[in-house]
């Protein structure tokens, strides 16, 4: 691992290795560059210029100040496990990865506040301080890897977002590289109710597009006094869907409400963390309570009614720690679990209303016929976040094509019930022309004009979020033109 | 042309856009599964070290892949990350859909090594150990015993001594350090003997593998296992055309050597009904014999059949049930999973239950106990800076008031005995069964004294 010598003429090469001080802290063989051409979302695929690996904020922005002196696209790279391409090298982007920025730098249990560098994994975060008593709540499926920096960046959420809210609530504080090598801080570390703009919480979710992350610091929560798990298994989509309604009626909050389909459950069990679900049955409902001891057994009492009350086939709450870990290593290994049904998936992220899901799985049924395609769906049932799977195979021609298509209406299917394109996994190259499905051209310039104000050369991350500034101008010309044309 | 330089030639039949132009292909079933999701990234000993996708499972799998899309050629570029990998398998447990990364990694070695076959000290190193010696039990036992000559004459103390030691490259010389040892072999201790018999009542008849490094440099091992293999009841046959398990010679590439000892191994334990197995790494490779016959159906199904006999010394107890002893051993531990037992072969619980079942054993949780210690095989001497680092950070994780730490891997214990001889620690490295096998021991003195 001691450095291996440059072999590059390429000035930029030679220059940007100049700024990172740790071993090997440039890579630019193609053989390299290769395994960093996609992230989670694989549909895409660019070779970057080059990746570098700075270890401090002063580096990030010796490398920011560097690109955007000489013109040379950018982005930040956390663990890759983004799942709508925000960390793509489009535009054959220097990738600027934060792995080995990965401390905790303090924690302040008094104050209920840790600071963490960007590459910090977020379940180590949890797993540093739950001795004490404490843990870190947005747990998104991919804690096990995904760093706490490419959360804020898309604004992560998690099966335990329904009680506690996603990574935004949960962000105090930043330290950001601005796109021109500056370095700011914002959110005065949780003081509530600073003057001025927002800014903490327009960076949190926006993609990466507005500056590099180097220093977060989050609200860490103290772990509950008591948890319990209920599994039920139900022969209707539409039981399992009202049970959800039902629950959230009662008054109970759960700590997470979460649903899987025949096809998801059928991955799940063929995967390496099988439970023993039936595979007749239509849906599973996973449900956690949690909170103070009192009252726990009673709210178990209600959700159970409420399961036979809709007709629930088998209705069970986990004897100990073990079974529960079982129950939510199957659920929250879910996507990867695709791979052993299905050579690639691709996973799109609806939020619906909640009363409109077997509606909406109707539509999506309709969508998996049309195109010859299974497609799977895990839900937050208890926030309305829909996860449909599409499961297709990139060898066959023309399937990667269908994928996108059936994935692309699943999405409308999920504005027109009166929700939204993405409830955590962000919008990237995904699902930009999407974006039309909820916001109107003006909306999408008035967002675009931000991003404009921090990142005026449009060097980091273009190319995502929005669909393209020229196309958005274009559409209007043409829909002005219509307008005269039917005003004359 | 000979028939050996035949097979150098790589077929041009292929007309696929693929860069792997000679047989046995990565199999691209097996990159099907994967789907990027990431899972694995954390519990990559090198990913964690370097940072770097191009040296994590998924990048491995996605560069091996690239090759197979004729993105990528079969280069030294790629050979770099496909060989640091150290075949822990730790992210075969990690993924989510079962993805067989280690095979995937043994076939592109496999190309690599057919395409650029090894030059310099670490192909000298390769030739001296895989060829010539691992396959040999009598240049095993030879070597063996001018091991014991070293240790014994005191050339050991006058190497050590002179300064001689100082010219030996550092990670060889932190090994000679740590080096147990030499005890008699068991093939040589029971040549003559058909069948070890149980003592008391036969319940049941197992054959051995006696492995090459651990019956050379712990031969007390094998001892151990035997006593208490026919402590339990059971008659143990060592069968005397087996050789070596192929592992090591599989992870570096030459999987055609592999094929040839997998072949006699399955031919010598044809008659066995259980092939019990104390080292982890030759446990998981025999396990794993079918994936080395994946083009050859006849061999495959042969090799299936093999590896459902193969169990872990662990395992075998813990299934067929075993005395508890009566004696007490008073030691506080902590138990290290091998990769091959716990990532390989899912042998977790059943060893830990066999310590805990001795009297006086306190057991002391150890963080990340399933991380690799660095050892893989001879990646500690082919990759000695990235072993290095990897075993610094498992030594972190051994608690400081344990008297011993117990494994069941031999190379693992060359390695963490190497680890505690360099961080100035002092735990004692055993096997597990050798904590059994003293319990039994000191019962039976306990008895006799009465």
């Amino acid at each position: 691992m001691g450095t291996k010598k440059l072999k590059t003429k390429d000035p930029h090469i030679k220059a940007l290795a100049r700024l990172v001080s740790g071993p090997n802290g440039i890579l630019y063989h193609k053989e390299d560059l290769i395994a960093y051409d996609c992230d989670g979302f694989t549909l895409h695929k660019h070779l970057p210029k080059a990746v570098v690996f700075p270890k401090d904020t002063d580096e990030v922005a010796g490398l920011v100040k560097y690109c955007s002196d000489h013109g040379l696209p950018f982005l930040a790279r956390g663990a890759g496990t983004g799942l709508s391409g925000g960390a793509i090298p489009i535009n054959g982007e220097v990738i600027i990865s934060l792995v080995r920025m990965k401390k905790l730098l303090s924690v302040d249990l008094e104050n209920r506040r840790a600071v963490v560098q960007p590459g910090f994994v977020n379940l180590k975060l949890t797993n540093s301080i739950s001795d004490k008593g404490y843990y870190y709540a947005p747990d998104p499926s991919s804690q096990y890897c995904c760093t706490i920096g490419g959360n804020v960046a898309e604004n992560a959420g998690g099966a335990h977002c329904l009680k506690y809210g996603v990574t935004t609530n949960h962000i105090l504080g930043l330290e950001v590289v601005l796109p021109g090598g500056d370095i700011i801080e914002i959110g005065h570390n949780g003081i509530p109710d600073v003057p001025g703009y927002d800014l903490l919480g327009l960076l949190t979710g926006s993609e990466g597009t507005l500056g590099i992350v180097t220093k977060i610091t989050v609200r860490i929560l103290k772990s509950p006094e008591a948890k319990q798990t209920v599994l039920a298994y139900f022969d209707r989509v539409e039981d399992g869907s009202q049970a959800v309604s039902d629950i959230i009626s009662k008054g109970i909050v759960p700590a997470a409400l979460e649903m899987m389909d025949k096809i998801a459950i059928e991955g799940v069990e063929a995967a390496a963390f099988p439970v023993g679900h039936p595979k007749d049955i239509e849906a599973l409902l996973l449900i956690e309570v949690d909170g103070i001891s009192a009252g726990i057994d009673e709210q178990i009492h209600q959700i159970l009614e409420v399961c036979r009350t809709r007709n629930v086939r088998e209705v069970k709450v986990a004897q100990d720690e073990l079974e529960r870990g079982r129950w939510w290593a199957n659920r929250k290994t879910g996507f990867g679990a695709m791979g052993a049904i299905s050579p690639d998936y691709l996973v799109q992220d609806g939020v619906i209303p909640r009363s409109r899901l077997p509606e909406v799985l109707k539509k999506i049924n309709g969508i998996s016929e049309k195109y010859g395609l299974r497609i799977a769906n895990i839900f937050h049932a208890g926030d309305g976040n829909l996860h449909p799977l599409v499961l297709f195979d990139a060898r066959i021609k023309g399937e990667t094509d269908k994928a996108l298509k059936a994935g692309s209406e699943c999405l409308k299917a999920c504005a027109d019930a009166g929700g939204s394109i993405t409830g955590e996994h962000g919008v990237g190259i995904e699902k930009k022309e999407e974006m039309r499905f909820v916001f109107n051209d003006d909306e999408i310039i008035a967002q675009s004009n931000i991003r404009e104000v921090f990142n005026s050369h449009n060097l980091l991350n273009a190319g995502k979020l929005f669909p393209s500034p020229g196309r958005c101008v274009e559409i209007k010309r043409e829909l002005k033109a219509q307008q005269e044309a039917v005003g004359s | 042309m000979s028939v050996k330089e035949l097979t150098k030639t790589p077929p041009c039949s292929d007309t696929s856009l693929s860069n792997y132009l000679w047989s046995d292909k990565p199999d691209e079933n097996k990159w099907a599964d994967c789907v990027h999701c990431g899972m694995c990234l954390e519990s990559c000993p090198t990913y964690e070290l370097t940072g770097q996708e191009q040296h994590s499972p998924r990048g491995r799998v996605h560069l091996i892949k690239s090759v197979a899309e004729g993105k990528l050629e079969v280069n030294e570029q790629f050979m770099d990350p496909v060989y640091a990998c150290l075949d822990c398998r730790a992210c075969t447990t990690a993924c989510p859909a079962d993805v067989d990364v280690g095979g995937l990694i043994e076939e592109a070695r496999g190309q690599i090594r057919q395409a650029m076959p090894l030059k310099g000290w670490k192909g000298m190193i390769s030739k001296t150990f895989l060829e010539g010696l691992f396959p040999h039990p009598n240049r095993l036992n030879t070597l063996g015993g001018m091991l014991k000559f070293y240790q014994k004459s005191g050339v050991q103390t006058l190497v050590r001594k002179t300064g001689l030691i100082n010219v030996m490259p550092k990670h060889l010389v932190e090994m000679e350090a740590i080096m147990p040892e030499i005890k008699q072999s068991v093939r040589k201790k029971y040549k003559n003997e058909e069948i070890i018999k149980a003592k008391g009542e036969t319940k049941h008849e197992v054959s051995m593998l006696t492995g090459c490094v651990m019956d050379v440099m712990f031969g007390e091992i094998n001892d151990a296992t035997i006593n208490v293999l026919t402590r339990n009841g059971n008659d143990v046959v060592i069968p005397k055309n087996q050789t070596c398990c192929g592992a090591l010679h599989v992870h570096s590439g030459d999987r055609e050597m592999g094929r040839k000892l997998a072949k006699q191994n399955i031919e010598a334990f044809k008659d066995s009904e259980k092939v019990i197995v104390n080292a982890a790494g030759c446990g998981c490779m025999m396990k794993d014999y079918p994936e080395l016959f994946h083009e050859d159906p006849e061999w495959r199904a042969k090799a299936e059949e093999f590896s459902d006999k193969v169990d872990d010394i662990s395992k075998y107890l813990y299934d067929t049930g075993y005395e508890k002893p009566k004696a007490e051993v008073n030691t506080r531990i902590t138990y290290h999973d091998a990769c091959h037992l716990a990532h390989g072969q899912g042998v977790r619980e059943e060893p830990r239950d066999l310590l805990l079942n001795i009297p006086g054993v306190e057991m002391v949780h150890m963080t990340d106990s399933d991380r690799c210690c660095g050892s893989a095989g001879i990646y500690n001497i082919t990759n000695p800076e990235m072993a290095g680092a990897v075993l610094e950070s498992k030594m972190q994780n051994v608690p400081d008031d344990v008297e011993m730490i117990s494994m069941g891997n031999p190379g693992c214990m060359l390695q963490m005995a190497m680890g505690v001889q360099k961080y100035g620690k002092n735990q004692r490295v055993v096997h597990t069964v050798q904590l059994l096998d003293w319990a039994y021991q000191k019962e039976n003195q306990q008895k006799e004294g009465e």
